[in-house]
């Protein structure tokens, strides 16, 4: 036992790749458990979530050190020899946060799936293998396994969506399946690309290909390859409109995976590839994007406005929130970055938060547009002071951590050097606009819900506030919200560091 | 003493474990919470009272040695940026602090009986008690950044309480408003302070003051740009203060309980703008436009909120406009660079104004027994009348807070106003004169509302109320009662559809409160609704101790408050205590030392003011006094109409002026069709822009793929003949191009 002890603290067991592959491993194996009915399943899913958040907080804990910029618990095997491909992992300041982010919310999801009982045993399955995909996706240090977990990851999004969905859940889905899979084109050409690019030696180590100077044409070439990958996944504006139907079509517990996560996805390869490869052409592209992003500010946030889906209006509301983190990575900054950093994981906290509430809600009135919504506060009082305290943190108020990440974009912004000074006004101006729209259609989404009175015509058992299991889930996401508000310091100073380090290329190269 | 200022930064943190507690235990453990239910009150009075004695000391020893204590702690985000949170105790903070402490006790010493029977009793005590907190960290913060942090988390907690009977459809559109108004203000604050920070490179006040004056000193700035940031900041002082452009919440923010009108939306958090205004008053003082922008808007405000004031029927709002126009005195007062009676008149105005809105509640406290429980009726003013036989210890109440914000002599407003008053003179004669003429319109106002209220005899009765029907069939006109039949006439139109409006609600709120009853037993966050009215007779009482002893303490307030700033020529010192609080402020802003207190000036002006007061008194007197206590007037009245020949003009214009304030001057019907339908259409216009063009053209492709898939399935049928033409045709084109 106690060498076994030994074996796991030492720095060579291979941390990573335990944490990376243990989830989709143990959720092959509940094929396997005996037919006992639903619960089994449940208990052992959530067990291997929690099993796993916390082998990831142990082995970052003992063996991660926050003041080093440098890729720590490296791992590197050679996988297949004929054209050096090597299963090559290792984190570093940017990607702890997520990874610790997706195993938070992922295990909250499972306890969110609880009352699915179609199928359980696949659906379980499938959440365990997006968890390992995930996990994969932001620690690998490999381009090609960068592209494999990105595809690995899609397929069981595919499959939720497509069987656990609601009325048009084969539209979403196949929307959501072109969309992406039409963004993965272009990852996997960058990747080949890149790949082919040096004729001697080919490699596709993220640290040698981060010291790789390529022809300016070749390189915003690339650039724009990987940009259209990251911007149908984050989304950026034209090509968003996956995201509003799939959210609106997916079970909640997937939707909290997909808002939580899976968006992240999208602008963590935007700073992990783009920001760091391309570091010419994204110093070009920068100005375009923050254009983008403030544009995509008010445009979501007005078209939320405008949606009668309660779904639908959270899931624009996502897309808002998400200029905010192009901004952020467009304003080359130190604050920017870490503002957008903080975006992504106060957003994967407050749109999971909010996907779920929704859901449940929905499972309790089974009415889909706001319009003919209308004085439940009565009966759900829980759910109404949860619900208004997340559209509080949506539409950063301070104390919540959405006010911070929206605050240090600000200030990223107009402390940057690169932009002039009618630019930076007229960005901060439209994105103050947003400021504006966000309290519009997210109060008018709780009036229109919460406020007033009706008489349901549904029976009445629906009519049950939310239980312990529900009320546990909303109080253990809004913890760290509260959190990240007050002291936002928890998480920024996991990648300070690190963003110092990514931004020193543009000023130096 | 030393020690005290150490342990400063506790104040916003003292009445905090009262909502954290309530709050975690409603969610929690909502059964045993709310069998303790008024046990919670207990220790959020206890720990505001701490807080009080300990801004008291702080007070005292500001008004000694007035020192500015300032305590900051760093926090570093990163190498290039650190955020300082602290706290900043001046004799500003200190009068905020007193003021904020003192009013909150009584109100929440007030809202125990008041809200007693409600079941959102906790949620209300544990907002209330957020809110102070917040407020306490507002006035304490010692940079823009904790500024803007607590100037949100005040507009959150007043959005909460106005929409605290979220189940009245009213009460959710009002609060949702004043969030989004105070919203489009924090935009500019935010912006503001941004814009500040890049010029200056500081959140720091001081730091801020000094290198601003520095920059415009050496010429360094651009100016435009720093007159808009000013301009931005302000602001959100317009939007939170409720100054005119973005006033329309605060009418709206009476659909809250009366106990928060008082408390926020009349003492302290509408005071927020004031103080930010009168915070940043170094850094605005240098750009003279701002100085007279801020001015400007004052005095639009006061007019403004004043002529709004004088038709409205519900009493509330009444007071509201009022605040409003009042907060414009106060706005006006900065503008004109007189920060110590603009702090001045905000303290008297707060004790006047709680008292009040205090008054006013409990009025409606007695009148709900009657009318029942919607505000359409409570509040109206139509229903009451010789309230005094009934409840005389509020009657002598509000009667002295009218008085008071009259301005009529001993009482706390007269003194503050004046000040104002002479200020403007010096200032500007035009603003002097619609200022001086809008003290005229306030005590008419206020007068109105006093003897609609509490003279004459109980309209309820007198209209022989029975139910819903025949509530709204009288109506009081701007002139008073002796003439409504006339006004009759003339507004059929609007009355009816008042009337229906009016039933319709009725009706639904009956109905709500069935359906509540069905679905739910004993579930929080529903108002008791007693059907009392049955019994056609009864009469308003007199309310509970617990609701006078405030009213009476703050009764003392507004006696007494106003000798703060009386001078006392005595023992050659001419100081008053306000200008000695103050005395390191106003040093700071490089004022012209006042001359000694002249007498003969200040009598005169005084007898200006007063006079004009009176007269306002009078006409309201002349016009509402109940018509059968005094025929005489009744006569003169009718008589004075017979006489003038122009009548029907004299008609038209005052039906003019009724419509203008009954209908708030327009600007909120303004803005639903501007503002509003601009935002309405903009998101029509941009869903339309998603779901058809954009998701348009991905649907497009994806149809169009399914189109040339099922053509080359069509093509490829494995039909022989289909094949054999299509390479004959084909070789015949082939054949034929190669021929020619």
């Amino acid at each position: 036992m106690a060498k076994v002890y030994l074996v796991f603290t030492t720095n060579h067991f291979p941390c990573l790749t335990l944490i990376v592959v243990l989830p989709i491993f143990a959720g092959s194996l509940i094929f396997f458990l005996p037919h006992r009915g639903n619960r089994v399943i449940r208990w052992y899913t959530i067990c291997i979530c929690l099993l796993e958040l916390l082998l990831t907080t142990y082995a970052f804990c003992y063996h991660f050190q926050s003041d080093d910029p440098l890729i720590q618990l490296v791992e590197d095997y050679k996988w297949i020899h004929f054209f050096d491909f090597h299963w090559r992992l290792g984190i570093d300041g940017l990607s702890i946060g997520p990874i610790l982010l997706t195993g938070f919310i992922t295990t909250l999801a499972t306890l969110a799936a609880w009352p699915v009982t179609r199928d359980s045993r696949l659906f379980h399955f499938l959440m365990l293998a997006m968890y390992s995909g995930q996990i994969g996706l932001f620690s690998s240090r490999d381009l090609l396994l960068f592209f494999l977990m990105w595809e690995l990851e899609l397929i069981p999004v595919y499959l939720l969506v497509s069987m656990w969905g609601g009325k048009k859940r084969l539209y979403s889905a196949t929307k959501f399946i072109l969309y992406t899979a039409g963004g993965s084109v272009f990852l996997l050409m960058g990747v080949l690309a890149i790949g082919l690019y040096g004729s001697t030696e080919s490699t596709l180590n993220f640290e040698i290909l981060a010291n790789q100077s390529y022809p300016m044409a070749l390189e915003i070439i690339f650039y724009i390859g990987f940009f259209i990958a990251f911007a149908v996944k984050l989304p950026i504006i034209p090509l968003h409109t996956w995201l509003p139907d799939t959210h609106g079509e997916a079970h909640y517990s997937t939707c909290m995976l997909l808002a939580g996560i899976l968006l992240k996805m999208g602008a963590y390869g935007l700073v992990r590839i783009n920001m760091e490869l391309f570091p010419h052409a994204h110093s070009l592209f920068s100005p375009w994007l923050m254009i983008v992003g403030a544009i995509q500010i008010i445009y979501a946030a007005s078209t939320s406005l405008g949606q009668r889906n309660l779904k639908k209006r959270i899931a624009y509301s996502s897309v808002s929130h998400m200029g905010f983190i192009i901004i952020g990575i467009g304003s080359i900054t130190d604050m920017g970055l870490n503002g957008a950093f903080l975006q992504i994981i106060s957003h994967g906290f407050i749109g999971a938060a909010l996907f779920f509430l929704a859901g449940t809600t929905y499972d309790r009135i089974r009415l889909v547009y706001l319009d003919e919504m209308g004085g439940i506060a009565i009966p759900m009082p829980k759910i109404f002071t949860m619900f208004s305290s997340f559209s509080m943190a949506s539409l950063a108020l301070p104390g919540m951590s959405g006010f911070v990440a929206e605050l240090i974009v600000f200030f990223g912004l107009i402390t940057s050097q690169k932009y002039l000074l009618m630019t930076k006004l007229l960005i901060t101006f439209v994105m103050a606009i947003g400021m504006i729209l966000t309290p519009i259609y997210l109060l008018s989404m709780l009036r229109q819900m919460f406020y007033g009175y009706k008489i349901f015509n549904v029976p009445n058992s629906y009519f049950f506030d939310s239980g312990p299991r529900e009320l546990f889930l909303s109080i253990s996401i809004f913890l760290p919200v509260l959190g990240i508000g007050m002291y936002p310091d928890f998480v920024l100073s996991l990648s300070v560091e690190r963003v110092e380090v990514i931004l020193s290329n543009f000023f130096y190269r | 003493m030393e020690q005290t200022y150490q342990y400063a930064w506790i104040i916003p943190f003292v009445p905090l474990p009262v909502p954290m507690l309530i709050g975690v235990g409603l969610l929690l453990f909502p059964t045993a919470t709310k069998t303790l239910r008024r046990m919670w009150a207990f220790p959020s009075i206890l720990l505001l009272s701490i807080v009080m004695i300990f801004s008291t000391n702080l007070s005292i020893h500001q008004i000694n040695s007035s020192s500015i204590y300032q305590y900051v702690w760093s926090w570093t985000l990163d190498n290039d940026f650190s955020l300082e949170f602290g706290y900043l105790i001046d004799p500003l903070t200190s009068i905020m602090l007193m003021l904020i402490t003192t009013v909150g006790i009584m109100v929440l010493i007030y809202s125990d009986n008041y809200m007693a029977h409600d079941q959102g009793y906790l949620r209300f005590l544990a907002y209330m008690s957020f809110f102070s907190t917040s407020m306490l960290g507002l006035v304490t913060s010692s940079n823009l950044i904790q500024i803007y942090i607590f100037w949100e988390l005040v507009g959150v907690c007043s959005y909460l309480l106005i929409g605290f009977w979220f189940t009245r459809p009213p009460a959710a559109n009002a609060c949702q408003k004043a969030f989004v108004t105070n919203r489009v203000g924090d935009f500019g604050l935010l912006l503001g302070i941004l814009g500040f920070y890049w010029i200056t490179g500081s959140f720091e006040f001081r730091d801020l003051f000094e290198i601003f004056n520095n920059l415009i000193y050496n010429g360094e700035v651009n100016s435009p740009f720093v007159i808009l940031c000013a301009a931005l900041l302000f602001a959100g002082a317009v939007a939170k203060s409720a100054q005119f452009p973005l006033h329309v919440w605060l009418p709206d923010a009476m659909e809250g309980p009366t106990p928060i009108s008082a408390l926020i939306h009349a003492a302290t958090m509408v005071a927020a703008g004031i103080f930010l205004v009168a915070r940043l008053l170094p850094l605005f003082i240098v750009i003279p436009y701002i100085m007279n922008f801020i001015s400007l808007i004052g005095i639009i405000t006061i007019l403004l909120g004043a002529t709004l004031a004088l038709a409205q029927k519900d009493i509330k709002r009444g007071l509201a406009y009022s605040t409003m126009s009042q907060l414009g005195y106060m706005m006006l007062a900065l503008g004109m660079g007189s920060y110590r009676s603009a702090l001045f008149h905000l303290i008297t105005h707060a004790y006047s104004k709680a008292l009040l809105f205090l008054g006013s509640g409990s009025v409606i406290h007695s009148m709900e027994t009657l009318v029942g429980y919607s505000p359409d009726k409570s509040q109206n003013m139509v229903l009451m009348g010789g309230l005094t036989k009934h409840v005389p210890i509020t009657k002598t109440c509000f009667l002295l807070g009218t008085l008071s914000l009259c301005g009529i002599p001993p009482l706390a407003c007269f003194w503050s106003k004046d000040e104002i008053l002479n200020d403007s003179w010096l200032y500007s004669p035009i603003f002097a004169i619609i200022a001086w003429a809008t003290a005229g319109l306030t005590a008419f106002y206020m007068f109105r509302i006093y003897l609609l209220t509490f003279e004459g005899h109980l309209n309820v009765h007198f209209q022989n109320y029975t139910g819903i029907k025949n509530t709204s069939l009288y109506s009081i006109s701007l002139w008073g009662k002796g003439c409504s039949k006339r006004i009759n006439k003339n507004f059929r139109l609007l009355r009816m559809n008042n009337n229906e409006s009016f039933s319709f609600f009725s009706k639904k709120t009956y109905r709500s409160d069935e359906n509540v009853r069905k679905i739910n037993r004993g579930q929080p966050f529903v108002n008791i609704v007693h059907f009392d009215n049955k019994k056609p007779f009864s009469y308003p009482y007199e309310s509970d101790n617990t609701m006078l002893f405030p009213l009476l303490v703050l009764v003392l307030f507004t006696l007494f408050v106003g000798s703060l700033g009386i001078s006392f020529n005595q023992e050659g010192t001419d100081l008053d205590i306000l200008s000695k609080w103050l005395a390191p402020s106003i040093n700071l802003l490089h004022q012209k030392s006042k001359d000694s207190a002249d007498w003969y000036e200040f009598l005169k002006d005084a007898i200006l003011s007063v006079s004009i007061a009176y007269f306002g008194i009078f006409l309201a007197s002349f016009l509402y006094k109940p018509i059968y206590s005094s025929f005489k007037n009744f006569y003169l009245i009718n008589s004075l109409f017979k006489i003038s020949p122009k009548r029907s003009r004299w008609d038209k214009i005052l039906n003019a002026l009724y419509d203008w304030s009954y209908n708030r001057a327009y600007i909120d019907a303004f803005y639903t069709t501007s503002f509003t339908g601009a935002i309405r259409g903009l998101a029509q216009l941009t869903h339309f822009f998603d779901r058809r063009i954009i998701d348009g053209i991905a649907n497009g492709v994806g149809l169009m793929s399914f189109f040339v898939g099922e053509g080359i399935k069509y093509v490829g049928g494995g039909r022989i003949s289909s094949y054999l033409f299509v390479y004959f045709s084909c070789l015949s084109i082939f054949l034929l191009l190669y021929t020619f």
